[in-house]
């Protein structure tokens, strides 16, 4: 069995947890839905277009979630003491950093995509642009979002700071995702041409990529115990 | 701290000073003021200098924690936590004269270029390595974490550097390390090297004081407390 194939099995059994507790995930999606209500409200519609801001609310609306939410990756296996018992399974500990963002990918890509329904509804967005030019700009944000909440998650379970620690750490290395990501994502909108977004995906698959590859390389030194 | 760490340490700190000084006589009194910006160009002369010291510091942190992850050294934590500070430090006094220069220069204190957002950004980076360590229980543990966010923040330094090419930005390019040679006229040029070598003299004094305290810190109280009684006679 490969290592991939050991990294999809530990993101398989997280999803399952996350979907049968439901309490991350159930706090995640009110989280989305209540802060595109809270942005409708907040912005004086009478001034400015929901469209010219849209793009904006939804990769802070995003990132806020992942922040919180990244904090409890790794609660239910701590709490029983079965994080140990997974890293004496004779698993890589790259693999287990790779299962656990992949795990946190599929519920932040759940989120982004209520946040998404919910803030073009709430602001009233018609025409909203390409959905496969919006996906491309998503996929690569979402995923450098994932593999550093799993990444500085796991950092915050063993501080005295517990999660007022994350942003202070995630927040100063996420702020290119999301300049590259709100700027690419507000073109998407106004239906501009690709060749205008095309570089700053490229940036942000780099980051992407970037985390994944440094996180699963520095990750051991997380998880020695 | 054996009698050489402590001459060279005395040494770096007094020859930094002094070195300073100079060059503040020189900003203030022999170089001439910018043709295009005035008096207020020669706070370049600070901020350059501190820029350079904040980005020497975070290299030896990040050579530090990795090789302190890599053998579990703690002479390498020791020396970390000692250029850490140094970081935040001079990277304070970079953050605080560049404003300065751009409030007269641009007409703002602030604007959201990304070298300069991108530099706040690692500075906090290294605020986050102080939270970690010092909030982390198990010490060994806190210095592993700390060691990870340091690496990590270094690798932001490229991108901090490209940041100028790859976006349009109020940002003056460099001045000195160019492929064709300094374009800074020769006076400038003197008294911006001067400031740099006491910036570097004086961060380097620090650094192995920091140093032999933190290492001190560690010892068993008995043999500190002895070492502390032999230094003193």
């Amino acid at each position: 069995m490969n290592e991939l194939r050991r990294a999809w099995l530990i993101a398989l059994k997280d999803l399952r947890l996350e979907f049968r507790t439901g309490g991350r995930l159930l706090s995640m999606i009110a989280f989305v839905i209540l802060a595109g209500f809270l942005f409708a409200f907040a912005l004086d519609r009478s001034q400015i277009a929901g469209r010219d801001v849209a793009a904006a609310l939804l990769w802070l609306i995003m990132l806020f979630a992942s922040t919180a939410g990244a904090g409890r990756i790794f609660d239910a296996e701590e709490e029983e003491g079965a994080f140990r018992h997974l890293l004496l399974a004779p698993v890589s500990r790259p693999a287990v950093f790779l299962g656990k963002t992949a795990a946190n990918l599929i519920v932040i890509w759940l989120v982004t995509a209520l946040a998404f329904i919910s803030l073009t509804a709430f602001l009233d967005v018609r025409d909203a642009g390409s959905p496969a030019a919006h996906a491309a700009v998503l996929l690569p944000g979402t995923i450098g979002l994932a593999a550093t909440g799993a990444f500085f998650g796991r950092m915050s379970r063993h501080s005295s700071l517990g999660d007022t620690l994350l942003p202070v750490l995630t927040f100063p290395l996420l702020v290119p995702v999301i300049y590259l990501g709100a700027t690419s994502t507000a073109r998407v909108f106004l239906d501009r041409p690709w060749t205008e977004i095309s570089g700053s995906v490229r940036l942000l698959w780099a980051f992407a990529l970037g985390s994944v590859f440094i996180g699963a390389a520095l990750f051991r030194h997380l998880t020695d115990e | 701290m054996s009698t050489r760490g402590r001459i060279a340490g005395l040494a770096l700190v007094a020859a930094g000073v002094a070195t300073i000084l100079v060059a503040h006589w020189m900003m203030a009194f022999w170089v001439p003021s910018d043709a295009a910006q005035g008096v207020v160009q020669r706070i370049f002369y600070v901020h350059v200098p501190a820029a350079w010291t904040t980005f020497l510091a975070v290299g030896i942190v990040a050579i530090a924690s990795a090789v302190y992850l890599w053998l579990k050294d703690e002479r390498a934590d020791a020396a970390a936590v000692a250029a850490a500070e140094g970081a935040l430090i001079f990277g304070a006094v970079m953050l605080v004269t560049g404003p300065l220069w751009g409030r007269i220069a641009w007409g703002t204190y602030w604007t959201w270029e990304p070298r300069l957002t991108l530099t706040l950004l690692l500075w906090f980076t290294y605020l986050g390595y102080f939270l970690v360590r010092g909030s982390v229980a198990d010490p060994g543990r806190g210095r592993r974490f700390a060691a990870v966010v340091a690496i990590v923040g270094a690798l932001n330094i490229p991108l901090i550097h490209v940041s100028v090419e790859m976006f349009r930005s109020l940002h003056p390019g460099p001045v000195v390390i160019k492929p064709e040679g300094p374009t800074l006229p020769a006076d400038m040029l003197a008294t911006l090297l001067t400031s740099l070598g006491g910036f570097t003299m004086l961060f380097l004094g620090l650094f192995t004081f920091r140093y032999a305290v933190e290492r001190l810190r560690r010892r068993p109280l008995a043999a500190a407390a002895g070492e502390a009684d032999e230094a003193l006679t």
